[in-house]
């Protein structure tokens, strides 16, 4: 960029240098009808009317960020104006529904405490009633209280049997008494 | 769509501005824009609204406010039973969340009064900031600095230590 705005500046220096030696030399370049100036500077030259010069305006380039945009709007509307359009019938066409008391012996059905029909529509369809959650919940804490309790009557179990020996664990394996040789403790001379 | 709002529930009083007698036979300027405004704005946005509502008339079906069952509360529980735990606890969730409705519906209150009554609001609302000031130390003294993670169970801990300090001081008032 930098190097574009020097190269520019020296296209005009030579550009006005020449024209001034054009002008001393008495030719003068119809398109440098006036004094040789920089470019942009305005002088009474003409042109067609109403448009002025025109100018080739050098810019940093936009192709990639026009480009960007494009394709966000492009793909945000593909499936944005369908879902825009699709919720606006439903508003409109549908509509919200009312806040009602709980008749007599009536028991609603779990989507039937939702207010919007998308919302309505999805909890039925989609989503478990929270009262199947609920029992999940508390199917899972049973489980899991039932395991500890377990536990902690293995452990008391183990300790009991240990101290006192009576229980069927802690058993150890020793060998049968008949078959210890005694011979050697048989006479009191050995 | 906007919530349900009820205008009845904040009645404001019939204004009292008295009838004026023309003296001019100029016609009040406010009488066109009136009529501007009703063909411009009003007559089209009630056609659409109306047959938007005519619309949805044809079908139509409601929403109920969920009621639950009260369960054994924390202090009636077992110890040991986690499923009573896990009961008491969801119901005390619910409990605080319609305690928590409850005294926004009041702060609403106050502030519709306050709106109402305008430089009046100091001697006309005091009940409703009566009935504010008692409902949020009610809130603060239940719910108040259990914190984030306040369940049923530290509640019940700060309830048994609200009694104890009301024991002492009748202990001590009596002594």
């Amino acid at each position: 960029m930098a190097a574009m705005s020097l190269l520019l500046r020296a296209a005009a220096a030579w550009g006005a240098r020449r024209a001034a030696s054009g002008a001393a030399g008495g030719f003068r370049l119809p398109w440098l009808a006036g004094a040789a100036r920089l470019p942009g500077t305005v002088a009474p030259v003409r042109h067609s009317s109403g448009h002025g010069k025109r100018m080739f305006i050098i810019k940093a380039t936009s192709f990639y960020d026009t480009r960007f945009l494009n394709l966000l709007r492009f793909y945000i509307f593909l499936t944005g104006i369908p879902v825009a359009l699709f919720i606006t019938y439903v508003n409109i066409f549908i509509g919200e529904s009312e806040l009602a008391e709980i008749p007599e012996g009536y028991i609603p059905d779990y989507w039937e405490y939702y207010k919007h029909p998308i919302s309505r529509w999805i909890a039925r369809y989609f989503l478990d009633p929270p009262e199947k959650n609920y029992e999940k919940e508390m199917a899972l804490l049973d489980v899991e209280a039932k395991k500890t309790e377990m536990r902690l009557m293995e452990l008391e179990a183990r300790r009991l049997m240990r101290h006192r020996g009576d229980g069927p664990w802690y058993h150890y394996e020793t060998p049968d008494k008949n078959l210890i040789d005694n011979s050697m403790k048989s006479t009191p001379d050995n | 769509m906007p919530e349900d709002s009820d205008w009845e529930a904040y009645k404001v009083p019939p204004t009292r501005t008295p009838v004026s007698e023309r003296t001019t036979s100029v016609p009040n300027p406010v009488a066109f824009f009136q009529t501007v405004f009703n063909y411009v704005i009003d007559a089209p946005v009630t056609f659409v609204r109306e047959w938007i509502e005519r619309q949805q008339a044809k079908n139509k079906y409601y929403y109920y406010h969920q009621k639950f069952r009260r369960v054994p509360d924390l202090s009636e529980c077992l110890e040991g039973d986690y499923l009573c735990f896990f009961e008491a606890e969801a119901q005390w969730r619910r409990d605080r969340m319609v305690d928590q409705e409850i005294v926004e519906i009041v702060r609403e209150r106050l502030g519709a009064c306050k709106q109402r009554e305008g430089p009046n609001q100091f001697q006309n609302c005091a009940k409703e900031a009566e009935l504010l000031a008692q409902v949020t130390k009610a809130y603060q003294d239940r719910y108040g600095d259990l914190g984030v993670h306040g369940n049923a169970r530290t509640c019940l801990m700060k309830q048994k230590h609200r009694m104890m300090e009301e024991r002492k001081a009748q202990a001590n008032a009596s002594q």
